[in-house]
This record gives structure tokens, sequence and C-alpha cells, in this order.
């Protein structure tokens, strides 16, 4: 994805020049700060004053070479945050309404159902469903367009936060059902860590950091969002319960609930539900206790807030995986939450090896 | 009621069914491009087609003889209405024109326009996201604009006496007849026509509110 943008707004300009190979790209950012007006450059909802922007290899802008592709036939299936749904037709209606547009096949629209769970709303007015099930319907309509290109406007930001947690699942399985690269607007770090590969983030239309979500977005837009800690990995259900490899030989238990053998699994954990001790512990109930190393601490008042990569079976920590191999740089990472006091009088310090310790249930699945 | 005003009543009727589909396209391909344009001639035709609703009638009957008659553009191109019925429904259409434009302009801008880009990034091309998007969201408030047109249309009287003249059973209209009954001194039938033109009034301007309060509704 290349994307070059110039475009006035009243207050400032939104000035972005972003190229990147990453599938799955979040936009990040407060509110106002120029997201929505990037996003819809790239579906020719506006016009920029000039740039060139260049999704999957295909040019849909270039003012210098005079090429504006028509917004019908640039392929993007665009969400935006309130849906946008038609108001006097179906759910089954809306969601077959780029087959009147695209004719596109049957099967893409057999997928979005199946992986959004639409079937007992396709009957349904959109009228009378509810704000979870408008923007699953409004993905739905999207991915069953085909389109070439997803672009997610803040999917979930009209959602209140409990049912920003229960549909953000059917987002993460969406994306990844159908693979697509995706433009991703937010202003909520757990959504863009959960769903992109790459980040940029936007302040009054300018791009200020750019690079991988988990190292990009900081603690402090990290502080007030769900999960500080998203365990991605493949399912394992066994009979003594249900594990998540996470790569690097680290296994974590999760709940069995809902969980299918071998399929892919996401899973959130907040740092203040993880322990961290000096020394093996013994005797817990606890089912998690995951040997790890210290590779930073970020105070923030009397709080204290560490990162420690996980050590996997068999990993001798410091000499395989040292802090600037590529074991470890792949090695899954865990946030902590302590405070001063316990890191003073634990003397934990950077490169300190520890034990994680938390609960089987701490880990929400959240697709 | 005698002859004379049943005969008036139907050509009344006739003459407003036939100006507000005379004006119905036109007038809602106008409001529809009033409710979407940026060009800087929006103003200008805005203002245009208000025109018959401030001049009098008179005047605008005026200016259709200039057009239709012998000497005028449309006379010698053939279109010859002077002094007929089809005159009359010429005359209500300009009439009537202004209130259907404005209404339709109002029902197209409730419609919100990202609905359109919607449809459109959906593969649809613009015709079809007006005849499945837009004309269906917008539909009660044109219904409502051409209701209030008909209405406009079925008491037109100053344009239509000069254009179409008052032929008793070919222009003359329930507006007409009762000017012509207070001219000679027949009160009790122009007191029957006004309240036979009070009751159609009422039951327009009443089923023309009901359809706006519902867009409104639908539109929120």
């Amino acid at each position: 994805m290349k994307c070059r943008v110039r475009l006035p707004l009243a207050d400032f300009a939104v000035d972005v020049d972003v190229e990147t190979s990453a599938r799955a790209v979040g936009v990040f950012g407060a509110s106002g700060a120029g997201k929505t007006s990037l996003l819809e450059c790239v579906a020719g909802w506006r016009r920029p004053a000039s740039g060139r922007v260049e999704v999957n290899g295909r040019v849909l802008f270039d003012d210098a070479a005079r090429v504006d592709v028509p917004r019908a036939d640039r392929g993007v299936g665009y969400v935006p945050q309130d849906g946008l749904l038609f108001p006097h037709w179906t759910v089954e209606r809306n969601l077959r309404a780029a087959a009147r547009g695209r004719g596109v096949p049957e099967d893409a629209l057999a997928t979005a159902i199946e992986v959004l769970e639409l079937a007992p709303l396709l009957a349904r007015d959109v009228a009378t469903c509810s704000g979870g099930e408008r923007q699953r319907v409004a993905l739905g309509r999207a991915l069953a367009s085909k389109p070439d290109v997803l672009l997610l406007d803040e999917p979930l930001g009209a959602l209140d936060r409990p049912l920003r947690r229960r549909v953000l699942p059917y987002l993460v399985r969406a994306t990844r059902a159908f693979d697509l690269p995706l433009l991703f607007v937010s202003h909520d770090a757990t959504e863009v860590q959960a769903v992109c590969d790459h980040v940029v983030v936007l302040e009054r239309g300018r791009v200020v950091a750019e690079g991988d979500p988990a190292s990009v977005l900081g603690a402090a837009e990290r502080a007030g969002t769900d999960f500080e800690n998203l365990l991605s990995g493949t399912v394992r259900v066994g009979e003594d319960g249900c594990a998540l490899e996470l790569g690097g030989g680290v296994r974590v238990e999760v709940p069995a609930r809902d969980a299918i053998d071998g399929a892919p699994g996401l899973y959130g954990l907040r740092a203040d539900d993880v322990l961290l001790a000096r020394e093996a512990p013994r005797g817990l109930s606890a089912r998690n206790v995951l040997e790890a190393v210290v590779e930073a601490l970020d105070a923030d008042g009397q709080d204290v807030l560490a990162t420690a990569r996980l050590v996997g079976a068999g990993d001798p920590a410091e000499d395989v995986a040292g802090p600037n191999t590529d074991a470890s740089q792949r090695a899954p990472r865990l946030r902590a939450s302590l405070t001063a006091a316990s890191v003073r009088e634990l003397g934990i310090a950077a490169g300190a090896r520890v034990f994680l310790v938390f609960k089987t249930q701490s880990c929400h699945r959240l697709g | 009621m005698d002859a004379a005003v049943w005969s008036a009543f139907a050509i009344s009727a006739q003459v407003a069914v036939g100006a507000t589909l005379a004006c119905a396209v036109p007038a809602t391909l106008v409001g529809y491009w009033l409710a979407r344009t940026r060009s800087a001639w929006r103003g200008v035709v805005d203002t245009c087609c208000a025109l018959p609703l401030v001049l009098p009638p008179t005047a605008v009957g005026f200016l259709l003889l200039a057009l239709l008659g012998v000497d005028g553009p449309l006379g010698r191109a053939g279109f010859d209405v002077l002094l007929t019925r089809g005159g009359a429904v010429v005359a209500s259409a300009v009439m009537a024109f202004p209130l259907v434009v404005r209404g339709a302009k109002n029902a197209f801008e409730s419609v919100e326009p990202r609905l359109e880009r919607m449809g459109e990034s959906l593969g649809m091309s613009r015709a079809l996201v007006a005849r499945s998007i837009t004309l269906p969201l917008a539909r009660r408030g044109l219904l409502a604009a051409l209701v209030l047109g008909f209405g406009r249309a079925l008491g037109e009287f100053g344009a239509t006496l000069l254009v179409a003249g008052n032929l008793p059973g070919e222009t003359q209209t329930m507006a007409l007849l009762i000017w012509e009954d207070i001219q000679l001194g027949r009160d009790d039938r122009a007191l029957t026509l006004v309240g036979l033109t009070a009751v159609l009034a009422f039951a327009v301007l009443f089923f023309a509110d009901r359809l706006t309060r519902r867009h409104a509704e639908e539109a929120r």
C-alpha cells in the first residue's frame, strides 16, 4: 500500500506519505486527527488536492497522471463508524447490495454470513438491529462485495465498551477468514493491536510514528484500553484443558469454552492480572507460570508496567535467545502491572529472570 | 349542483392531474440537482425556479402568451395550445413547478448523501443508486411535493385565464367558474363552489402534511 495524500481541511491539512508492504495497516490517532479523511481519500469519497494512492499495485488516484478511479470501480469494502446500512432494506438485501452493483459470486456472501453469524438476522429490517448487529451487517456487506481492499473506519467506535468487546472477535475472525489488505482506523490501541501488523499514528493530519503496533502504541495510548496483552496463536484442545500455542515453545492455558482445536485464537489479558515472582512458585491454583526475562520497566507515578520476554520450553533464556537475536525478536512478550514498591523490594530490573503468573480465567477470548 | 359545476370540477381535476404529471419529472430532476450540486449557479437556478411563486399570476400568464402565441418561439414551432385544455395544463404546471421543486429539493436533502456514496462504493452505477437508494428514501417527501403541486394547480386562476381563456366545458375550471359567477351575481353557486374547493384544499394540505411528517420521521 502506497499512500501519499495532501488534503486541506478547515483547521489543518492532512499530509501523509505512507508506504508499507503490511497486509493490515492501522491508522491510529485521536478524534479529529484526519484519520477518516485519509480513509475517504482511499475510498474516493474525497478528492485529495494532490498525491497518489496505490493499493495492491493498482493506482486509484494520481493527480500528476490525472488518474481518479470512480468510486464504483475502486473495489473497496468500506465500513464507516455508523455502519451506513441502507435503512429501507432488510439485512439480507443490504448484504446483497454489492451483487446488484458488481455481480459478486454467492460464495463471498455465504462466507460473510457464516463467519459473522448473520443467518438469524437476514430477514430483519436494519432498523430493528442493535448497534453491534448493525456493525456486523456493515462488515458483512463490505466483505460480501469481494473487495480488493477493506477500509474500516472505527467500525466499533459507535459501540460502548462491553459491546465492542463482543463484536471485536467477529472483526478479527472476519479479517482473517477473508485475508484482505486492510486499512483500519481506530483510536483504540487494543483494536489496532488485535487486527493490524503495521500502524501509522496521525496527529493533526501528519504521521508522528509508524511501525509495529506493539512497539509504536506506547504505554500512554495503552492506558484505558481493555487489554495490555494480546495473545495470538493456535488453539489446542486436550483432555486436560485448552491451551494456546504462542510460538517459540510457549503455551498458555486458556478457557476451554467455545474453543476449537487447531483454530487460530486471540485472547486478551490485563496487565493487572499478571503476577511477577523472582522464583518458580509452587502450590498455586493458577495454571499459567511462565518463565520470562524482563526487558523494560516503564514507570508511571507509583505504578510500573513491566515488559517481559517469554522463554519457551527448553529455551535457556539469555544464552539462546539473547535480547538482540532473531529468536528473541519473535518471542512473545507480556506486560505486568506492578507497584514501584514491589519492583524495589523484589529487586526487579531489566534483564532479570522472573516468572509470570496468571489464571486461565484471566485470559479473555477475543477471536 | 348543476352540470356547469360538475363540468368545472372534472376539468379542474383533469388539468391539475395533467399539470402535476407534466412537472413531476423536470421538477424532481431540478430538485435533485439543487439538493446535491455545489455549482455557483445553484442560487440563480433556485431563484428562477421560485419566480412563479412571487410573480403575479397574470405576469406569468403574459410571459406564457409571449412564448406560446403565434409570434412566440413555441407557437412558431407548432406548439399550439392557446385557448385549449392543454393550455390550462401548461399554465397550471408552470405555477405548480416551484412548489414541486422546493418539495423535491427538501426531500432529497433529507437523504444522507453518504448512503449514495456507499452504494457507489459497492459497485452500483449512479443511475442504480438513484433508482434503488435515493428515490425510495425520498419517496414520501416527493409525493408530498407532488400533492402540493396538485393543490396549487387545482386552484390556479390568473395564468390559466390568460393562456386558456374561460370556455365552458373546455377550459372553465372551478376557479374560473367562481370568478364568472361573482361577476354575474350568481352568489349561491359561487358559495357552493367555494365550499367545494375549500374541502378539496383541506384534503390536499392534510394529506401533504401527513406525508411530510412521515418522511421526516423516516429520515431521522
